[in-house]
């Protein structure tokens, strides 16, 4: 239409430049002097399609990606929100539009629109604040709740089992020793995936049971696990209530486990489950060697096995029908017969390839392999020589230098008050 | 022999001067505690007899678990996994005797011997040497396998007297040529400087600093007298015999209140805690060593009867119709002494009697039980 109406008024300009060919005459101006009939389609994919389709298209990542577990963890592309920090009314330009970015009337003055000066900082502000969103963050616990690796749950507490009726489990502290997810296929549904959790549950006292829990969300699976475990409670007697009562070795599958016991002070030096599962029944010291398959489930229900078969001390010596006598060293090897049976027997009634020594009768006569100790890569070396025979002088230089300050109070001898000790320029 | 000149200036400020002498005065006043010293009658004889450390190891009372108690002096840092055998009877038997043997050698009392004198042997006057150097020349013979009190070890002053050494400088040198394992050079902070012995005494440490003087010291070294004099005094004042019983100091504890004539706090405290077997020991040692007991014959006569007996950790809480009889016998020669020779007659009177009459109820117990079980 508008094309149209701008030919007649070209035909009707014409006559008119005609009519008025006088020089005082002035050429009018027009406000479209240089116009574009050409046809403009101002639209793209940017504005035809939602922001949550075009970001999808950048962040997604194909199924095959996915199961190799592409777009995960810290290189992955975030969704960003760029609306986030930016204000209607505010622009590039920095405007001041009365009634949306500022009031209409300030004072008694009616505020006028107008432009302001730019602002420089915008842009950079914004650009900042898109930044953030972007970068990857892990969940950060305290480390009184972290477990054996970050955020994940193995290792982490989850309080008592819920109670059981009016019986509560006071004083019980529960620890995620698994957490893993499993494909399991159905009928209908094809591959689904679950969650299996495997918990301890004990209260530091000789009370303590695992359990198992499957759900296909991994907090039910949890809670799941821990009220199955809070039910199926052993009890374990502990050696003056720090330690195991004998060493023993015990296996479950491929998993062999050699235990020791061990003395106050020694703290458990074992794999962290079996650290956990001792914490929760109260054992503070001991040492145990993971041998063979290193299966999680394996070894904890290993360890519970070796646990119930222990004997106690009064067991073993009616067993034997000996005297089971301790020898400590902190006590100069003082004989401390812990348990006598009810009857002793005599040197001739034990026959001669009787097991008699204690480890080896606990331990069902099987030997731990101690590996031989080889001497450090240095100790060959004749650097290490050189490096000895340099230092020998000096090996007793730090004890005297301690009696010394004990001494004077400063490293100084009782030549020093004769013989004073040179002092350099810059002191004096 | 090998004569060695120790070097010349070094001499002067190797020799002791004995000034902790005074420092311990200072503690004793702040304690009100007069050390004093075995300088009158030689005590070895009557410390050594047999009768008198038989009665001075009944008297420590050994409890095995006090005497084998745990000692962290092995410097490892975490404790050593305990090792079990199974043993018969006589295996047994024979362990436990080996440990009593051991017992023992923990339980060996520091000889209690009269003070040393001082060496004045001057053994040449040579005039031709004076004014030869400035400074004194010790010699010493260090021949392997000579007693360290009976090692050759003289000076050469600078005015050429020849002259056997003093005690101080003779133990300085056995220490340097044959060092002891613990012992210093010179006095250790602890016993030099009378706030640290102080405090050590207030915090009851007395077997640490009885230890560690026996390790620094001879028996007849006078500072060594000294501080176990303010030790024993300090454990008598406080009544803190508990701490040092099963241990090598008790023997000595007793022999020194004995010699000093203060035993009725130790007696009181025996009378109290119902061992009053021990109370009758303490009297025959008192007559072993005073001689000035009324009844002492009858309290020597008691003491053939009552060391074959067990050692009575605690307050009997059984009595056979024997320890009965024995008892008895204890009491009335107990009554004697408390009456005739005690310091402390009406407190240890009223021990005493509270004694009885803790022990007639525990005859009706033990009675009434054998009834019970048939056996009267």
């Amino acid at each position: 239409m508008a094309t149209k109406l701008l030919t007649i008024r070209n035909l009707l300009n014409k006559p008119l430049s005609l009519l008025m060919n006088s020089p005082h005459y002035i050429k009018p101006t027009y406000n479209l002097q240089t116009f574009s009939t050409t046809p403009i389609a101002s639209v793209n994919f940017f504005n035809k399609l939602p922001a949550e389709k075009l970001w999808k298209s950048v962040t997604s990542v194909s199924n095959a990606g996915a199961k190799k577990g592409r777009g995960k963890g810290a290189g992955r592309i975030r969704i960003r929100d760029l609306n986030r920090g930016q204000v209607i009314g505010v622009g590039k330009i920095n405007m001041l539009w009365p009634g949306l970015s500022a009031p209409v009337i300030r004072g008694r003055e009616l505020l006028k629109q107008q432009r302001l000066p730019d602002d420089p900082e915008r842009m950079e502000k914004l650009i900042k604040l898109r930044d953030s969103m972007t970068r990857f963050r892990r969940l950060k616990l305290s480390p009184i709740e972290r477990g054996w690796s970050g955020s994940r749950m193995p290792g982490r507490s989850i309080g008592p089992p819920d109670p059981v009726g009016d019986e509560e489990f006071t004083g019980f502290d529960t620890k995620v020793l698994q957490l893993r997810s499993l494909l399991i296929m159905k009928g209908n549904l094809g591959r689904t995936r679950n969650f299996q959790a495997m918990v301890v549950t004990g209260n530091g006292h000789g009370l303590a049971g695992f359990g198992f829990g499957k759900a296909k969300e991994a907090p039910s699976a949890l809670r799941k696990a821990k009220n199955r475990a809070g039910k199926k409670l052993m009890n374990f007697e502990t050696y003056n209530g720090h330690t195991v009562f004998h060493d023993f070795f015990t296996a479950f599958g491929k998993t062999k486990i050699y235990v020791q016991k061990k003395n106050e002070g020694y703290g458990l030096v074992c794999h962290r489950a079996i650290r956990e599962i001792c914490q929760a029944i109260g054992i503070k010291d001991l040492r145990a060697k993971v041998e063979g398959s290193n299966n999680l489930q394996h070894i904890v229900k290993a360890f519970f096995i070796g646990l119930l078969q222990q004997r106690t001390h009064q067991q073993l010596a009616e067993e034997k029908k000996l005297h089971l006598v301790e020898f400590r060293q902190e006590n100069s090897y003082y004989p401390t017969v812990v348990a006598s049976p009810s009857y002793v027997r005599t040197k001739d009634e034990i026959p001669k390839d009787e097991t008699l020594d204690f480890i080896n009768y606990v331990m069902n006569d099987r030997v731990i392999l101690k590996r031989k100790k080889f001497p450090r890569f240095y100790e060959t070396m004749p650097h290490y020589e050189i490096y000895l025979k340099k230092y020998e002088k000096y090996r007793n230089h730090e004890r005297i230098r301690l009696n010394l300050k004990t001494e004077y109070g400063e490293v100084k001898s009782f030549l020093t008050d004769k013989y004073p000790e040179e002092k350099k320029d810059e002191e004096a | 022999m090998s004569l060695i000149k120790l070097c010349q200036n070094s001499t002067k400020t190797i020799l002791f001067k004995c000034t902790e002498s005074q420092g311990l005065y200072i503690s004793a006043r702040k304690l009100s505690i007069v050390p004093s010293i075995y300088d009158g009658e030689n005590p070895a004889p009557k410390f050594f007899s047999s009768g008198v450390q038989i009665i001075l190891k009944r008297l420590t009372r050994p409890n095995f678990e006090k005497v084998f108690r745990k000692r962290t002096n092995s410097n490892i840092s975490v404790l050593r996994t305990p090792v079990y055998k199974f043993l018969t009877d006589e295996e047994l038997k024979t362990e436990q005797s080996n440990a009593y043997k051991s017992a023992e050698r923990l339980l060996q009392m520091p000889p209690v011997v009269k003070v040393q004198e001082p060496v004045d042997d001057v053994l040449s006057k040579d005039p031709a040497l004076v004014g030869y150097d400035s400074s004194t020349y010790l010699f010493t013979d260090i021949t392997h396998g000579v007693a360290n009190e009976h090692r050759l070890i003289i000076q050469r002053e600078p005015d050429g007297t020849l002259r056997s050494c003093d005690h101080d400088v003779r133990k300085k040198l056995n220490q340097i040529y044959f060092p002891m394992q613990g012992r210093k050079l010179r006095d250790p902070l602890v016993f030099s400087d009378p706030e640290k012995l102080n405090s050590l005494l207030e915090r009851q440490k007395y077997e640490y600093i009885l230890d560690r003087a026996c390790v620094q010291y001879e028996p007849d070294d006078p500072q060594y007298q000294k501080l176990t004099s303010i030790t024993y005094q300090h454990v008598d004042m406080n009544n803190q015999y508990d701490l040092i019983r099963s241990t090598r100091h008790f023997g000595p504890l007793a022999f020194y209140l004995t010699w000093h004539n203060s035993i009725d706090n130790l007696m009181l405290e025996l009378v109290q805690t119902g061992i009053i077997r021990e109370a009758v020991l303490l009297m025959s040692l008192r007559q072993a060593i005073k001689e000035d007991l009324v009844n002492g014959e009858e309290s020597t006569a008691l003491v053939s009867e009552i060391l074959p007996t067990r050692i009575q950790l605690s307050k009997p809480e059984f009595v056979s119709e024997e320890d009965i009889q024995l008892d008895t016998k204890c009491m009335e020669c107990l009554d004697k002494y408390i009456n005739n020779n005690s310091a402390m007659k009406s407190q240890q009177g009223l021990a005493l009697q509270g004694f009885r009459e803790y022990y007639q109820q525990l005859i009706e117990i033990s009675r009434g039980l054998q009834k019970a079980h048939g056996n009267a």
